[in-house]
């Protein structure tokens, strides 16, 4: 952990932080919006309510935990440092929270203008961190698979973003574009080329750290960024070319290397020498058991594909990625990310004076793991609710709000208690 | 622990920081002229590296198979 985090480049508290305490509030907007709006929501894939739901995810939640995560840690995992941390920090906190919240608007209201400037907004701030990052990155030699998985998942950003721009000023201006093909694209960028790269990326270096395990072995590792940016850009090309054969098959494939990864990781915890099954532990588990899953939807579906047509098939799948799967992983390393970097900041203040609280005082294991089961319960409640959406879309809204004000509520814990030991020890 | 690198190991893969950090400081402390050092790591330890640098340490590292990366450190 102080390997990781504790650099003498390593930003201030405030530059990660403020990504860290927005992006629950988001995930609770997205479950309220759940309660609020009920069955309706689940009709089908292009509801507007499900359209900012799945953003307010993905944008307001992911996002902004991967930025914020990022800038924090760039300079340990690749030696390159951002020129103003705090500043990037505050221009693209403003960005991603402002643009987020359009786009959900633009969506839930069918507002054109709201849809251009969530475009604009999301545009702009994700171009100027890209350039901020692209700088520091430039001349960093790609010595290992995390800097070049890195890399390889800024270029996935970039595409993620073009294309969701695109999309948005399609459905504001009314463009002929053909949706649903742009849609899975935008899709396989973000959750493909850019989530999953980065995942990996980090995961070679903090699934060992974290929960003592081997190491990922240097081929896959190497390979891995790699095939998924290879799969999204020959499926940009199979869209272009508008093959469907090779649609499926690009699709197939690029589900299949997530397995793929999924599994490696499952096996390498298997054998990892940390007896304690802490709360990161166990949301890692939950995100690769529900990975696995989601993934093969797709899978089977790209052999099959009328499984794709039926009911709640593409709600399941968004589901398991995006609740099960990636919040899962997010959360779990924000539980040793926030506690690690309060303790780091108190023990640079204390000089002397009182001494760091033990990490596990700063935030309590058991508000981690009873935390845990509730986020478990609104993924198993959500994944009911695609089949049964009458009677349990509310309560799985209920369930992810409860979960993601949860872990704002223990993340906040765990500032509160560091601010008051700095104010203790420096009254001044 | 010995390895065909050099007799001076630090095994650190299944250490949780910041224990890589201390021992290799303190096995670059014991080493005489000439002699060199091995880290192993499940990471690259940037931070390592610019402590390194500062103090006029050169290092050479190589990612084996099973994901390790051999880190070499001389003077």
């Amino acid at each position: 952990m102080q390997a990781l985090l504790s650099f003498d480049k390593a930003p201030p508290f405030a530059a990660p932080l403020r990504f860290f305490l927005t992006a629950p509030l988001f995930a609770l907007a997205a479950g309220l919006l759940l309660l609020a709006l009920g069955p309706d929501m689940f009709a089908s894939r292009w509801m507007p309510g499900l359209l900012a739901a799945t953003h307010l995810i993905t944008v307001g939640f992911m996002l902004q935990v991967m930025l914020g995560a990022l800038i924090q840690i760039l300079p340990v995992v690749t030696g390159a440092n951002l020129g103003n941390p705090l500043a990037v920090s505050r221009w693209l906190h403003v960005g991603l929270s402002a643009g987020a919240l359009l786009l959900a608007a633009g969506f839930l209201l069918g507002q054109p203008p709201l849809l251009s400037a969530a475009a604009l907004t999301l545009g702009l701030s994700i171009a100027a961190f890209l350039g901020a990052t692209g700088r520091a990155l430039s001349g960093v030699p790609s010595t290992s698979p995390t800097i070049r998985g890195l890399k390889f998942a800024l270029f996935g950003l970039a595409g993620a973003v073009a294309l969701g721009v695109l999309l948005a000023l399609a459905l504001a201006r009314g463009w002929a574009v053909p949706l649903p093909l742009l849609t899975d694209l935008h899709a396989g960028w973000a959750l493909g080329g850019w989530a999953g790269i980065l995942l990996a990326a980090m995961a070679y270096v903090v699934v060992p750290m974290f929960q003592l395990t081997p190491g990922y072995p240097a081929r896959p590792s190497w390979w891995f960024p790699r095939v998924m940016l290879g799969l999204v850009l020959a499926w940009t090309l199979a869209v272009l070319v508008e093959s469907p054969l090779a649609l499926r098959l690009v699709q197939g494939l690029s589900a299949l290397a997530g397995i793929a990864f999924a599994l490696l990781t499952l096996r390498l915890q298997m054998q990892r020498r940390r007896a304690r099954t802490d709360a990161t532990h166990r949301y890692w588990q939950l995100g690769l058991g529900s990975a696995i899953f989601a993934l093969f939807l797709p899978l089977t579906a790209a052999a099959w594909p009328p499984l794709a047509d039926l009911p709640g098939w593409s709600l399941s799948f968004g589901i398991l990625l995006l609740v099960g799967g990636f919040m899962s992983f997010i959360v779990g390393m924000l539980y040793k990310i926030v506690p690690f970097l309060a303790w780091l900041h108190m023990q640079n203040c204390s000089s002397g004076q009182a001494p760091a609280p033990n990490m596990n005082r700063i935030l309590p294991e058991a508000d981690m793991q009873r935390q845990v089961r509730v986020h478990a319960l609104a993924v198993a409640l959500l994944l009911a609710a695609a089949v049964w959406p009458e009677w349990l879309a509310r309560p799985a809204g209920a369930a992810l709000a409860l979960a993601s004000g949860w872990l704002f509520y223990n993340l906040l814990g765990a500032v509160s208690r560091y601010r008051r030991h700095i104010k203790e020890n420096n009254p001044a | 622990m010995s390895h065909p690198k050099t007799a001076h190991v630090v095994d650190a893969r299944y250490l949780e920081p910041p224990e890589p950090f201390v021992q290799t400081m303190e096995m670059l402390d014991t080493l005489k002229p000439g002699e060199r050092m091995l880290l192993l790591l499940f990471r690259e330890p940037h931070p390592l590296y610019k402590v390194l640098r500062q103090n006029g340490y050169t290092y050479e590292t190589e990612l084996v198979a099973d994901g390790t990366y051999e880190i070499l450190i001389w003077r």
